[in-house]
């Protein structure tokens, strides 16, 4: 297990603000293209996406609506900072989903695709949302608070309850695009698990 | 402005498998970025965006004519950078020109945009940048090209490559409508943007 660095320097306010604005976005596009293709994933996303689909509810407003209850645990946990800036990127990824629709036009996409670009852009994304002392609620902040207090890492925590959701998935929808999800859900959790090193980094 | 970055004591290095999924993520973003910009007939700076530029005019694809206009200038990255770096550029090079032949296969855009496709665009080839230069690589020539000069001759860096986009814009906007050549320059200044706030060497460790 590696210890953290003391933090010698802090982010100022305007490099937090374009950090979480830049990893909305990306988490935002990510989740545009799976969407597009069909496919799900882990975390509150996920659960919105498959209610979404189920639904037909926007995904944007399932996915704020299901982080409300999550924010009082993130105060409890981490603090107000924390807690506002989550609220702030769940609110602008669910803004943006639903933004993107109509001015980012996917004519085509192949599930494959979809995994693969879905895995990486929201898995920076995310990455960028960690560095900044965001998440994008539900999961991911129980997964982060773990990682803190125990050091399991996050990309675990998120692996195994998307092994839960993806079961539920499996009984609602075609077994391929439950497959293609899992591709996508994984390489997320690769990238957060390879890159989240608060111990590589000497800035809070 | 010539102080040098503090750079803290190289305490980790990354591990061969941290820095190959690091190039496959940022080659991969960059062909994503490429693909939503080439489809919008947009254009951007440095070596991508010469390359982009001759496809348009040639009709030839944006892959083939990235990778052989960076040919050249792997010999001087080799003598500035050593052969780590230019090794790991051709491989994030040569992964950018291939997915962008290929990503069109798997994902067509419809209308895009503007505004949001200049932003897009600023945002992921920004952060596939970030990722390449943390992992000890590049995309490629004007930047080799820019570094080698400044130690030669003392001609900053800076300026050769402002110099270079110049050419590539004032070309592009010679050879295309003023519309997309103006959302480009938003995507340009998006992306330089994005570098030049997150791309502190003084903040990593590994």
């Amino acid at each position: 297990m590696h210890t953290d660095l003391p933090p010698v320097k802090h982010y100022t306010r305007f490099e937090d603000a374009q950090g979480l604005l830049i990893a909305s976005v990306q988490s935002a596009l990510g989740l545009h293209l799976l969407r597009a293709a069909g496919l799900i994933t882990g975390g509150t996303a996920g659960m919105s996406l498959i209610i979404s689909y189920v639904t037909g509810w926007s995904f944007g407003l399932v996915f704020f609506l299901i982080n409300i209850p999550f924010y009082g645990f993130a105060y409890y946990a981490r603090g107000a900072v924390f807690c506002i800036k989550s609220l702030i990127s769940v609110t602008l990824v669910s803004i943006l989903a639903e933004v993107l629709k109509p001015l980012l036009h996917v004519d085509h996409i192949h599930p494959a695709a979809a995994a693969v670009l879905f895995g990486i852009s929201t898995g920076v994304g995310l990455l960028g949302l960690f560095r900044h002392s965001g998440s994008l609620g539900g999961v991911s902040i129980i997964a982060l608070i773990l990682q803190d207090k125990f050091g399991f890492k996050a990309g675990w925590t998120q692996t195994i309850h998307d092994l839960i959701l993806f079961g539920i998935a499996l009984w609602l929808m075609p077994v391929d695009k439950v497959i293609w999800s899992l591709l996508g859900a994984v390489i997320l959790n690769l990238v957060i698990a390879f890159n989240h090193r608060r111990d590589w980094y000497i800035v809070t | 402005m010539q102080t040098p970055i503090p750079e803290p004591a190289q305490t980790r290095q990354h591990s061969a498998l941290e820095d190959a999924q690091g190039l496959a993520f940022g080659g991969t973003m960059a062909a994503l970025a490429i693909v939503m910009l080439t489809h919008m007939g947009f254009i951007t700076g440095q070596m991508a965006g010469l390359a982009v530029l001759v496809s348009y005019v040639s009709g030839w694809q944006f892959g083939p004519v990235f990778f052989v206009l960076n040919l050249p200038f792997y010999w001087f990255g080799y003598k500035r950078m050593g052969a780590a770096f230019v090794l790991k550029t051709f491989v994030a090079v040569a992964l950018l020109s291939g997915l962008s032949m290929v990503l069109p296969q798997y994902l067509q855009f419809d209308r895009i945009n503007p505004f949001v496709g200049a932003v897009l665009y600023g945002f992921i080839s920004g952060s596939a940048l970030l990722a390449l230069f943390r992992h000890g690589a590049s995309l490629g020539g004007v930047g080799i090209m820019a570094l080698y000069l400044q130690d030669k001759t003392g001609f900053k860096a800076g300026w050769t490559q402002m110099a270079f986009d110049a050419c590539v814009f004032g070309l592009a906007f010679a050879l295309l409508p003023w519309q997309p050549v103006a959302w480009s320059a938003l995507g340009a200044l998006v992306l330089n943007a994005v570098i030049a706030v997150n791309h502190r060497r003084d903040r990593y460790v590994a």
